[in-house]
């Protein structure tokens, strides 16, 4: 390393060895010293310290840095309302895309993830609370968000003990979708899709790697709570998933490339893929199941310790400003609980049974339970089901 | 002196991070997921629930190993003692290329070779209807030979490069058949490159996360699997320290076993051909 | 013969070529193939967060490369000496930072700092009280580079010393003879014989640091690596950009082993020791 640079070598080595040695005597001495003590774990200093970095770093122009990361789920977003956000307020969006809200809580467990901006859905907020790993919004900083227009069943879970952590994002529902020219049976239930996963569809099933979701209605096959923790009960779901476990497809949280394929022709699924896969493949059609299974709304918050927080705001207030967030669920298709969004929405979505369904068939629903998501047991069977 | 920051290194890095994990694993999930202190071996006790990924794992890695020395020893043979003097450095290049490139990017380009508008969909036009492929044990194996095949071509390669040619020849002018050559004098050769490749790449599939991650769909699982799961899902920091534990006394135990059946120096010599 | 090795050569390459040719998809989703377009690469090479990621490997990689050589070249060094269970109880570090499965580092490194840090930081707040943003030891490019450069270390101590047993001594015994102070008999003998094997010791480490995705996935923290970053494109679903980010690292790792090759072959001609 120490030697120099041999002349013929292409200007792209040098240049990296040039830099990495310049980099070297600017910092690595403190580093260095700190890490062989085992006390220096490099800090966000270090990031400021990067020579390398200049550059990009210097192109920002706007107040609030030049980037946000946001953590939230697949198909969620509209790629084109980050666009417009990185040209008029200068900060790039970072999307890191999750299967479940575990894994979430896990990566915010083990410390440091970088977020700007995650999307917990309303079950799991008092947990964070608990943990100490949300922060409470200050709403002068969100001036889009008003009370008055949203739901009112949507928004509460949001607020833990008089505080507001969280302000809605979409909400919607939990079914299955089908492909009808492979699975040609008529499915209305969730017996009939566990049962149908196990015969003329085996091989062809997908669930997601999702306790609530994949535990909840397998549950429903008995016609238990969604969101039940009663070992006797949980043990009999446990039983159908294993039963199940090889026939399927595919455990996986993102399912529409496989639906899309034609890989898989039936799998649990959300509100908005059910609508993004219709409105592709005509012949995919989602399905609520008849029992009931689950209705949910998600939020936009800020974890403790966001590195970025006047962009955290600055894009929460930016995607809930109603117009922005109608082209949102324009893309997306998942309903939003706030009036002045809907208004905005074609006909052709506000009169869609995927995302409005039929009342008797919302009436069945439950909203996910906080008990779920650090229930040891119900972790343990998913794992037990994976694993199997 | 000179060892000073190695000894440091090994110290916080090696033996503390085990030590804690051994630690851990005779406690407890704390409530909301994480480590609560506690002295108790109901870990152990649970390993059974994931016998399967072990089994998966135990099975895998060696039959994956195999297969890459039944594909990669005729193929370094060639390399090395067929392959015109002029093309050889060529052609080796081509094979460490691969090597060196990510290798997340070579495992991920087979889930559309593997895919429902893949190999499945050239059968189709040859008549096989709803062939799957992706997501099954097969498609996980083929992603090991694939990911590892120049692992193990490149050692056997070195071992019989340096093999005398001279020797084939005193062996064939004595009268032995190819096939005696071959089993007699070649194959004895390259056992060091044999079990150097096969040792790096059974290391490597023991431990082996993406593969089945990308190409199993969770449903062909390891234990690399499963410890993700248990640390990034269910967060349960003791049951994922006791598998950790657990997975790694059984590799000690399988590559001492076979280095001392094939040999203990030869083997540790060969380590470094690399 | 030949045809088999052809078709080996098929089954290394097809796989990339796709990739490469799916780069240039035109349509929006990637599991139809329309020619020809080059439109995502220019999205691709706007993107902020893909250029820190790759910048975040170079620096880690080359750190970890820098590191791993130097520190497992001295105690290469230093184990000639060294004997008895001192020497055995090394030789058994080394060998299990080998073998340890990367999965099993990832975790264990990444367990044992949150502890570290959960004890360290309070008595780091109270030592350095400071108004909002405290002082706080956190995951980032240290913890990868530590962990890293453990398994790298072990991988040069293991070829330098290969080299240094099969080196020639009575050169280094003349050198003494001569009077020669042992460090113009390192800088004059020693270094010169091994440092093919130096050599190789960096640019494998550097590899596998650049690389590598599982223990980094565990100890990165906030910070993105490429690899990470390909694997959270991968989980974003599979569109022409991810296959133009495939094969723009392609391209980089491409680029690095030709460079290692050419300044490999302009030091030492005869330096290639894997191949």
């Amino acid at each position: 390393m120490s030697r120099k640079n041999d002349d013929t070598a292409p200007i792209s080595a040098k240049k990296f060895m040039d830099e990495l040695w310049r980099y070297k005597q600017g910092s690595v001495s403190r580093r260095h010293f700190l890490s062989v003590t085992g006390l220096g774990m490099a800090t966000a200093a270090m990031a400021g310290a990067m020579p390398m970095l200049a550059v990009s770093r210097s192109a920002y122009a706007g107040s609030i840095g030049d980037r946000v990361s946001m953590a939230t789920w697949p198909n969620y977003f509209n790629p084109a309302n980050f666009e417009t956000f990185k040209k008029d307020f200068g900060a790039e969006v970072q999307v890191s895309v999750f299967g479940s809200n575990e894994e979430m809580l896990a990566k915010l467990q083990a410390g440091g993830t970088g977020w700007d901006v995650f999307v917990p859905t309303n079950y799991t907020i008092s947990t964070y609370v608990e943990l100490d790993l949300i922060q409470p919004l200050d709403l002068s900083r969100l001036p889009n968000f008003a009370e008055k227009y949203y739901t009112k069943r949507f928004i509460e879970p949001g607020t833990v003990d008089g505080k507001v952590y969280a302000v809605p994002k979409n909400w919607g529902t939990t079914g299955f979708v089908l492909n009808r020219k492979k699975v040609t049976s008529n499915p209305t239930t969730w017996k009939e899709f566990w049962d149908l996963s196990k015969t003329s569809a085996t091989g062809r099933v997908m669930v997601h790697d999702y306790q609530l979701t994949t535990i909840g209605n397998a549950l429903k096959y008995f016609g238990y709570s969604f969101n039940s923790v009663d070992p006797k009960e949980l043990a009999d779901a446990e039983k159908l998933l294993l039963d199940v476990k090889p026939h399927l497809f595919a455990i996986n949280s993102d399912y529409q490339p496989s639906m899309r394929s034609g890989d898989a022709w039936m799998s649990v699924a959300w509100t908005g893929d059910g609508l993004q896969l219709n409105r592709d493949i005509p012949e995919i059609d989602y399905v609520l199941g008849k029992e009931g299974g689950e209705l949910w709304s998600d939020f936009y918050a800020i974890p403790k310790g966001a590195p970025h927080l006047d962009a955290a705001y600055a894009f929460i207030n930016f995607l809930i400003d109603p117009e922005i967030n109608a082209k949102e669920v324009s893309v997306h298709g998942y309903p939003v609980p706030d009036t002045r969004t809907t208004e905005l929405l074609p006909k052709e979505m506000t009169q869609n049974p995927i995302m409005y369904p039929a009342k008797e068939l919302l009436d069945a629903l439950e909203f996910g339970a906080a008990v779920t998501l650090t229930d040891p047991l119900r972790a343990e069977i998913m794992a037990r089901f994976k694993a199997a | 002196m000179l060892l000073l920051p190695t000894t440091l290194w090994f110290l916080l890095l090696l033996v503390m991070p085990l030590v804690v994990i051994a630690v851990y694993s005779l406690g407890e999930r704390a409530p909301a997921g994480g480590y609560q202190p506690a002295l108790t071996l109901a870990q152990y006790a649970n390993l059974l629930a994931r016998l399967k990924a072990f089994t998966n794992t135990l099975t895998l890695a060696p039959l994956g190993t195999v297969i890459c020395i039944v594909i990669a020893y005729p193929f370094a043979y060639y390399l090395a003692v067929k392959a015109g003097r002029g093309a050889k450095p060529f052609l080796l290049t081509l094979v460490i290329i691969p090597f060196w490139t990510s290798f997340l990017i070579r495992t991920y380009a087979w889930i559309y070779i593997l895919g429902g508008q893949g190999i499945p969909r050239l059968l189709e036009m040859i008549g096989i209807e709803d062939y799957r492929l992706i997501y099954t044990p097969t498609a996980v194996l083929i992603g090991i030979v694939y990911g590892y095949l120049p692992l193990m071509v490149l050692p056997i390669y070195v071992s019989l490069e340096k093999l005398d040619k001279s020797l084939l020849e005193v062996s064939s002018d004595l009268g032995a058949n190819p096939v005696r050559t071959f089993f007699q004098v070649t194959l004895p050769l390259s056992a060091p490159g044999l079990v150097t490749g096969s040792l790096l790449v059974f290391i490597l599939l023991m431990g082996e996360y993406l593969i089945p991650a990308l190409l199993g769909g969770g449903k062909v699982y390891f234990v690399g699997n499963a410890l993700v799961d248990l640390f990034l899902q269910s967060r349960n920091w003791p049951f994922g320290s006791a598998v950790a534990i657990t997975l790694v006394g059984i590799m000690l135990a399988a590559i001492t076993l076979y280095l001392t059946l094939v040999g203990r120096d030869r083997g540790r010599q060969d380590v470094s051909v690399l | 013969m030949r045809l088999y090795a052809a078709a080996v050569y098929l089954f290394l390459y097809g796989p990339i070529a796709l990739i490469v040719l799916f780069s240039f998809n035109a349509g929006r989703h990637a599991a139809s193939f329309e020619c020809c377009a080059t439109s995502w690469y220019s999205l691709t090479f706007n993107n902020t967060f893909l250029i820190e990621a790759l910048l975040n490997s170079l620096l880690i990689a080359g750190t970890t490369a820098v590191l791993a050589t130097i520190m497992g070249t001295m105690a290469s060094l230093a184990l000639q000496r060294v004997k008895g269970v001192l020497r055995l109880v090394f030789d058994a570090l080394t060998y299990i930072a080998i073998i340890i499965p990367g999965i099993v580092i990832g975790i264990a490194t990444l367990v044992a700092l949150v502890t570290v840090f959960d004890i360290l930081n309070p008595l780091i707040a109270k030592l350095w009280p400071s108004d909002g943003n405290a002082m706080a030891l956190g995951l980032g490019y240290g913890s990868v580079i530590a962990a890293h450069t453990l398994f790298t270390m072990a991988l040069v101590i293991i070829i330098v010393r290969a080299r240094i047993q099969g080196m020639d001594r009575s050169l280094i015994e003349a050198s003494a003879d001569l009077y020669a102070t042992p460090w113009a008999t390192f800088r004059q003998v020693t270094f010169p014989q091994i440092f093919p094997a130096v050599m190789s010791g960096f640019l494998l480490s550097f590899t596998f640091s650049f690389d590598d995705f599982i223990i980094a996935f565990f100890v990165a923290g906030p910070k993105t690596t490429l690899p990470i970053y390909v694997f959270a494109s991968i989980r974003r679903g599979i569109t022409p950009e991810t296959n133009v980010i495939a094969t723009t690292v392609l391209a980089v790792s491409l680029t690095l082993l030709i460079t290692a090759q050419f300044l490999l072959r302009s030091r030492a001609p005869k330096a290639g020791g894997k191949g």
